[in-house]
């Protein structure tokens, strides 16, 4: 049976208020269809992690969705510091989120340990700064710094994460889940994988058998994957390589609106709770800015040779 | 007396002098603005051979403009390798791979320790920065860390108020006790006023050269801690010909780095 359903649907059945969610992205390809929806819906409670985090995080803790961060990292890129998030742990506006604070070396190997099976997994970072002096909701249990069994050197070890769900957005994906992506993964493939199911948006629904013809590019295999959603345009502002471009314009109209209280509940009511879905949020955008505006962002064609797996 | 007639940026210069810190055959990780100037000026200079990465996941990758951040759609094609978080940053940085880092940060004290989490208490902060990212990570085992800062008693600190990077942490050998790996930690700090380099022996940055503009006296003075100076100490050197050629005419056309200017790299 098919697992394609509508990102409305897919947030309302797998996301619960409270659950642990780790959401994808890296700039490239962060699933903004979904995480809209899920601000729509007003899902309360929610762990959100991630490493570098950007503008999708920075709106969540905006709109109040969340409540605890296991995060690395937290900004806008060029454009600076994350505005929602600094109101946030400066003056409680939502609401004070709860941070616990890694790295990009530990935490996707926290997620790769959540992948495996493993309980925890060694790290070579963090030692000797105030991370280790920082604790927050996971307590003892953020690490455990013992002697290594193996040389006595100080040996850290973080425990492995695995999240309620993950939200990711890829090039391809068949109607089953099996998820094909390409370009600059960030910590996708591990977050996916620690997850204890997904829900896949992708730029196109593909037949099984176009999966076949480049098998390599699949990060996550369908058993794992609880529903598939046809999102084009998905993760804008961000981009999708061999899609769009990132949208600078967007992105710098975003930190205008969000560096105060009033512009970024104006900006939720414009692109987010007044938008229907992503197909109504792209005719939004193409007739706000123009048919050329969006165009432009769409990515030039320069195809790789043919791959063959043939034997 | 400076070697070059032409009129160069703060910026500019201090893109150079990180340009010369990174060896031919070096494995570089760059993010954006400064450290990927300085990685391409050294690549299109005196080494040719250099390998540069983004922690997102890139190696080797050939930019058809500057790339705004490290997970810029322009570092995918082109690319030797569009990888993730824990190829770069796992298999490459941990494992020891990685020769040159560059950093910035808010804060920098006398022992290159940065803080990029929070300004005042961690608590209650007066401002929330944006975290660690790779930066602690990048600082704990890259061989050579460059870093990236202004030079004013703001920025530069005795101590800074978290050390989310850590350079000598407390003085020497703190990095040893931690069981760090062997020859890594802060190589300079490269600010709009000096390169100051690190005593080996107390962890503490000296004055290794000041800008053409400037002068020992002046640098001492917008120096938060009582600076060493070196015996050798020097005026730096200003950029070549070269340099500056590469910078404007390859690397930045349009010369975005001047915005570096309006942050204050002057």
């Amino acid at each position: 049976m098919s697992k394609v359903m509508t990102t409305k649907d897919a947030i309302s059945t797998f996301v619960h208020d409270g659950d642990f969610v780790y959401i994808g992205g890296y700039v490239c390809r962060p699933p903004f269809a979904a995480i809209h929806e899920i601000i729509r819906q007003k899902k309360t409670g929610l762990t959100i992690t991630r490493s570098n985090a950007a503008d999708d995080f920075d709106m969540m803790i905006g709109a109040g969705v969340v409540k605890r961060f296991i995060g690395t990292f937290l900004s806008l890129g060029v454009y600076g510091l994350g505005r929602c998030f600094r109101r946030s742990i400066e003056k409680g506006i939502p609401h004070k989120i709860e941070i616990e604070e890694y790295t990009n070396v530990s935490l996707p190997l926290m997620l790769l340990a959540g992948s495996l099976g493993m309980p925890f997994i060694p790290v070579s970072d963090m030692k000797g700064s105030d991370l280790l002096n920082v604790k927050s909701f996971m307590g003892d249990n953020k690490y455990k710094l013992i002697d290594s069994p193996f040389d006595g050197k100080p040996a850290l070890l973080v425990p492995a994460l695995n999240p309620d769900l993950a939200i990711i957005h890829v090039q391809q994906a068949d109607d089953q889940g099996n998820a094909q992506m390409w370009g600059i993964g960030g910590d996708c493939k591990a977050g996916a994988n620690a997850a204890k199911k997904v829900i896949v948006s992708c730029e196109r629904i593909v037949d099984r058998d176009v999966i076949g013809k480049d098998p390599s590019r699949t990060i996550v295999p369908s058993f794992k994957v609880a529903a598939v959603t046809e999102e084009p345009f998905g993760a804008h502002p961000g981009y999708t390589p061999g899609f769009y471009d990132v949208d600078f314009g967007f992105g710098y109209q975003y930190q205008q609106a969000s560096n105060t209280v009033e512009g970024f509940e104006a900006f939720l009511r414009e692109w987010v709770y007044d938008v229907e879905n992503r197909g109504a949020y792209t005719a939004k955008y193409i007739h706000k800015f123009g048919y050329e505006a969006f165009k432009k962002l769409q990515a030039k064609f320069d195809y790789s040779y043919p791959v063959s797996y043939a034997f | 007396m400076t070697q070059n007639p032409n009129t160069y940026i703060k910026p500019e210069l201090m893109a150079c002098c990180g340009a010369r810190e990174i060896r031919d055959h070096d494995v570089v990780i760059v993010g954006t603005g400064f450290p990927a100037m300085s990685a391409n000026i050294a690549k299109h200079t005196h080494a040719p051979n250099a390998i540069l990465m983004q922690e997102s996941g890139v190696v080797d990758a050939r930019p058809k403009r500057p790339a705004l951040s490290v997970g810029d759609p322009c570092l995918n094609p082109g690319a030797a390798m569009a990888g993730c978080l824990i190829d770069v940053m796992g298999m490459f940085l941990q494992a020891g791979w990685v020769d040159v880092g560059f950093l910035s940060g808010s804060q920098v004290d006398k022992y290159g320790n940065i803080n990029t989490t929070c300004i005042g208490n961690y608590h209650q902060p007066k401002n929330r920065l944006p975290g660690s990212g790779g930066a602690n990570p990048i600082g704990t085992m890259a061989k050579k860390t460059l870093i990236i800062a202004l030079h004013d008693k703001k920025r530069l600190a005795e101590k800074v108020d978290f050390i989310t990077t850590p350079g000598y942490i407390d003085g020497p050998d703190s990095r040893q006790r931690w069981g760090f790996p062997e020859n890594t930690g802060p190589a300079c700090i490269i600010t709009n006023k000096a390169v100051l380099r690190f005593e080996k022996s107390t962890g503490e940055a000296y004055l290794s050269s000041y800008h053409p503009d400037s002068s020992i006296e002046e640098v001492k003075s917008l120096t938060p801690w009582d600076l060493e100076v070196a015996d050798d100490v020097h005026e730096t050197q200003p950029p070549t010909d070269q340099e500056l050629k590469v910078i404007r005419e390859v690397l930045d056309p349009h010369r975005m780095i001047r915005i570096y200017e309006g942050k204050g790299y002057i």
